[in-house]
């Protein structure tokens, strides 16, 4: 028997037919939002125009931290608490984005490329929570 | 405009709750302290007080609503004053600051108090506390699992991989800090430690450990700031207010703050802190090259390297070689926190704009002692805060 895969937070993210994140695009001046904002934060664009487009694929890690200890609530995680990676990719889809790291703290790169995927966070009530992560290639 | 001028500093040392230092002290007492000390060093009654900028702080006293200037009131003896609560996250004391001065500059009132004080939940500071989808903060932790330290900490290993910066220079950072707290009496830690010290601490968030980033304290500060028509019934030797400054990040900011940001099309980072100390800079006419020292917000080491390269006050990449020649110590060429800073205080968040401004008076007027800037004319203080919120101020004799 396979275990419920639930996204962590219902909306954002979904994994059918690959990791995709739920975001959105002003189509006049292009900037790129995840979430979705409920307007273009950009001071120098004409007029806010935010329509839904979903986000993957690849990017390059900008930088990194690790955790060393537990974050604070509201987050949940498996115990025993193992340190891990957290990344900041520039992606090709224009977005700076943060997520943690597959990859094990002592394996991470500064200007590794790396993928979005979509993988366990923790688990509870016999499911299994899922968040975006990424992994490097 | 009229010029503004800082009559009289106090502060109540930092330490931590329970110890021999604030004990169990609320911040109403710790305030207590710190304003009867400013009241006293200016030579001034409560009741020549017109108005109180007070920090508003979001842990502790103030009725809950961030009401501290109303309990320094009530406590100091309810005259019937305006007071204005500033909320900007670590940056309120130097926002209450520069809404003191603003006001004085403006001929609005001739005597104002600033005061910012705090008692701090133990360990890391909690996020918002809201558990909503649509809370930023909410979603980095239930998503993701930020510790706060992670946030600093990735922005230490950028400036490895861009600079070639070494843990043990970071560390080099705390241990120069922690060599000027020795000669500071209001520092809650005030001996000296070595790299290997720094280096033995444990991670906080690799690559940062704990000797390298600011732990939260108790503590308070006060100023009290008049024109400079009205200092002149009080003193020949006033520190004059060369500036005070408040800005907020721009849009091409390259830090990553939330979720996700647009990728930025300059690599300018803290714009909040850039925009109010370049601010700082024009109205006053002072630059970079005019300022004797520097009291920055060092939450971690790496803010001691990268804020003086951020607004001109070094080269970029540069601030390792003046670290390791000892020109960033008081006796140095571009002196930084000769206080020892956050590091050796550790965080009263809304206390820390105006501890900045006690230790630029003091200074300026030489009275800093063994930590002592040599002939310090200019003084620079600035403040960052949660949400995009900045402070800068320029003091000169």
């Amino acid at each position: 028997m396979s275990e419920e895969r639930v996204p962590c937070v219902e909306g954002l993210f979904s994994e059918e037919g690959g990791a995709k994140l739920h975001g959105a695009k002003c189509t006049s001046c292009g900037t790129p939002y995840f979430p979705k904002p409920t307007a273009c934060h950009n001071p120098d664009c004409e007029e806010s125009n935010i329509e839904d487009i979903d986000f993957g694929g690849n990017g390059v890690l900008w930088s990194y931290s690790v955790a060393d200890f537990p974050p604070p609530p509201p987050h949940i995680f498996d115990k025993p608490f193992a340190p891990y990676a957290m990344g900041v990719v520039d992606m090709e889809c224009g977005l700076r984005l943060i997520g943690q790291m597959v990859d094990k703290p002592e394996d991470v790169k500064v200007g590794a490329k790396v993928e979005l995927v979509i993988e366990p966070l923790y688990h509870e009530d016999d499911k299994t929570f899922t968040s975006w992560k990424f992994k490097q290639l | 405009m009229q010029e503004v001028v800082v009559l009289g500093v106090g502060m109540h040392r930092f330490g931590k709750t329970g110890d021999d230092i604030v004990g169990t002290k609320s911040v109403k007492a710790l305030c207590h302290e710190a304003v009867v000390g400013a009241l006293k060093d200016a030579g001034v009654a409560w009741k020549q007080i017109e108005a109180v900028a007070a920090a508003s702080s979001r842990f502790s006293g103030g009725k809950g609503w961030g009401l501290n200037g109303n309990d320094v009131v009530e406590d100091l003896g309810s005259t019937g004053i305006p007071v204005y609560n500033m909320s900007a996250g670590c940056a309120a004391g130097g926002n209450a600051f520069n809404v003191g001065y603003s006001m004085v500059a403006g001929g609005v009132y001739d005597m104002m108090l600033v005061v910012g004080g705090e008692v701090m939940p133990k360990g890391m500071i909690q996020t918002s506390g809201v558990e909503e989808a649509t809370d930023p903060e909410f979603l980095r932790q239930r998503c993701i699992g930020m510790p706060g330290p992670s946030f600093w900490s990735t922005l230490a290993r950028r400036r490895m991989f861009e600079y070639g910066t070494t843990e043990e220079q970071f560390s080099q950072v705390a241990v120069k800090a922690r060599k000027c707290s020795v000669h500071n009496p209001n520092a809650r830690f005030q001996k000296e430690i070595t790299v290997e010290d720094v280096m033995a601490s444990p991670y906080v968030s690799n690559p940062l450990r704990l000797f390298q980033i600011c732990p939260v304290s108790n503590g308070a500060a006060a100023a009290i700031i008049c024109s400079a028509e009205k200092a002149k019934q009080f003193t020949s030797k006033p520190v004059t207010v060369a500036t005070s400054t408040v800005a907020t990040m721009t849009f091409d900011d390259a830090l990553p703050r939330a979720l996700a940001d647009p990728i930025p099309s300059t690599p300018s980072l803290h714009t909040e802190a850039q925009n109010a100390v370049k601010t700082a800079f024009e109205k006053s006419g002072i630059g970079p090259q005019d300022v004797s020292f520097t009291e920055l917000q060092d939450n971690t080491c790496y803010y001691e390297l990268a804020f003086p390269e951020e607004w001109g006050l070094c080269e970029a990449g540069q601030s390792e070689s003046l670290l390791l020649a000892g020109e960033t110590a008081p006796t140095g060429r571009m002196p930084i926190n000769p206080s020892g800073g956050f590091v050796s205080f550790g965080e009263a968040t809304t206390a820390m704009g105006v501890f900045q401004i006690a230790e630029l008076t003091w200074q300026l007027r030489g009275q800093a002692g063994g930590r002592q800037v040599p002939d310090a004319k200019v003084g620079l203080a600035q403040t960052l805060g949660l949400g995009g919120n900045a402070t800068a101020a320029i003091l000169k004799r």
